[in-house]
């Protein structure tokens, strides 16, 4: 009996299917947002809610104990970050621009240096070409800090939903598994319940991995900047690791943003700039040979050369949106496509499955036959 | 308030079903209706196979309704190992680990199982260990009285049982 159907052809559906789901969710990204970052929640609180229930509590009073106990973290986090939070916020424009001026300043002084060293480099002027272009850019980034804010508020309210729904995914979690299972045929329920349960193992083990990753390039950022000096290190070190969550171009995002950050604050020491970009360096290699490994790195179960291809095939789909859908949009449909390639290509299952209906069919129609 | 999410569960006529399971007799109410959510329910028609014998095992079978029989493959007549009525279990073997089964399972009358998915059991294990501990116990009195019969009816090669 055939017992593997993850061939070829199942797997180009698992790509066309991730694909797809990819462009869809591009186009309603005030949903999936939402909808993603209530299930990262979810999978959160879901040990906390299980203490309270064999503490004696019934699902629906420790699920919403659990989400008020959650607001109430969320709001007294706030309280301590927005006094901090708030002197930036209120010259936002201005701040980003003496940001980019920094980086800026720091990239003329570096190409100025290796144009004292290279006369090739000093008569293609490179240094003033490059810092013009740049500034004609930086003009243009300024210019869209009103939309990108205004558009930041007009995500807020979606973002509300996120609490509204892990609730409803920590009460009601377990009977929507169970609703799902009831429309499965007999001959196909236990490998379809097992299927639910992998899907869930997958995403679970993927989103509690990320947090774990996030949590520990926070610590390591943040001690190195603290070493180096450099101001909000715990803020700095807590963006650039949520940034990573792109993969690759937020890592790139998050180390630009600390050299922009270094060359405004010291503007008299570019080294500091320089220590950053090894910092970044550093806390990249520990990510991939050490971090990865110990927390999202098994949880897809999947081949490190499908991982890259598909992250750029993801980006080409979706861009910025495909680069961080990809991976877990890919786990589960992987996980589906697999159990179901395995499900229709059992001679046996779909042979008891025929029965079960002619079974049900002669059921139905036995007082009905002359 | 507080005293309030923390009461007794009241109790239904599902939960007082659960409650006459060999299985679940053990449990206490709140207990039960913990188990009660990570029950799924079937129903099976005369004559549907509800699982082959080399299958892999993912859950343990409990009738709630009918009577199913466990034979050898494809031969409920000659190959009947047992006839199992409401309140029995079976395929308890998969909630231990993921052999194959070893024998069918077959609907001899229309039935209604509940069915104990074995990751489920081991969430329970994890969260509730002493729910868990007397589902077990209960698993292996099943079991042991499997033995007995066993011995009994082979006394010659078993009569240390």
């Amino acid at each position: 009996m055939r017992t593997n159907g993850s061939g070829p052809i199942v797997w180009a559906a698992i790509i066309g299917v991730t694909c797809l789901l990819l462009a869809v969710f591009q186009r309603m990204l005030w949903l999936v947002v939402p909808f993603l970052l209530a299930l990262i929640l979810y999978y959160v609180l879901y040990p906390a809610m299980q203490q309270l229930v064999y503490r004696g509590l019934s699902r629906n009073a420790a699920a919403a104990a659990t989400i008020v106990g959650f607001l109430i973290g969320l709001a007294a986090a706030l309280a301590f970050v927005m006094p901090w939070a708030a002197t930036y916020m209120v010259d936002l424009e201005a701040t980003v621009v003496a940001y980019l001026e920094g980086g800026l300043r720091l990239m003329q002084q570096s190409l100025v240096a290796l144009e004292h060293r290279w006369s090739m480099l000093a008569e293609a002027r490179v240094a003033e070409t490059a810092v013009q272009n740049l500034r004609g850019a930086a003009g243009g980034v300024a210019g869209h800090i009103e939309p990108v804010a205004m558009g930041i508020a007009a995500w807020t309210p979606s973002l509300l939903l996120v609490p509204f729904l892990a609730y409803f995914f920590l009460k009601d979690g377990g009977r929507f598994q169970r609703f799902l299972a009831r429309a499965v045929p007999n001959a196909f329920f236990e490998r379809t319940l097992y299927l639910l349960h992998e899907v869930d193992q997958t995403l679970r083990a993927y989103f509690l991995g990320l947090m774990k990753l996030t949590m520990l390039d926070t610590v390591t950022l943040a001690a190195g900047l603290w070493l180096l000096g450099f101001p909000g290190a715990l803020a700095l070190g807590a963006i650039c690791a949520v940034l990573a969550w792109i993969p690759y171009v937020g890592s790139i995002a998050g180390g630009l943003l600390v050299v922009l950050v270094a060359a405004t604050d010291f503007p008299d020491a570019p080294q500091m700039a320089y220590w950053a970009v090894g910092l970044f360096v550093a806390a990249r290699l520990l990510d991939d040979f050490v971090y990865m490994p110990l927390t999202v790195g098994k949880s897809l179960h999947m081949h490190p050369l499908v991982t890259v291809v598909m992250i750029f095939v993801g980006g080409a789909v979706a861009g910025i949106s495909g680069l961080m859908l990809v991976l877990p949009v890919l786990g589960v449909v992987m996980v589906c496509g697999e159990t179901i390639g395995r499900i229709v290509t059992d001679p046996r299952l779909v042979a008891r499955f025929r029965h079960a209906t002619a079974l049900r069919r002669r059921q139905a129609s036995a007082d009905l036959t002359a | 308030m507080i005293k309030n999410l923390f009461r007794l569960r009241k109790t239904s006529p599902r939960l007082e079903q659960l409650r006459g399971l060999s299985l679940f007799g053990e449990l206490s109410p709140s207990e039960r209706a913990i188990v009660d959510g990570l029950l799924h329910e079937r129903d099976y028609l005369k004559d549907e196979v509800i699982f082959d014998e080399g299958e892999e095992g993912q859950a343990i079978y409990i009738v709630l309704d009918g009577e199913v029989v466990i034979c050898r493959q494809g031969d409920p007549a000659k190959g009947r190992l047992a006839t199992l009525g409401p309140g029995s279990f079976f395929g308890d073997v998969a909630l231990l680990d993921n052999t194959p089964r070893t024998a069918q399972a077959r609907a001899t009358t229309n039935c209604r199982l509940a069915v104990f998915f074995r990751a489920d059991f081991h969430e329970l294990m994890r969260t509730h260990g002493l729910i868990a501990s007397k589902i077990s116990l209960q698993l292996a009195r099943g079991m042991g009285a499997r033995l007995r019969e066993a011995a009994r009816a082979a006394p010659a090669t078993h009569q240390h049982l």
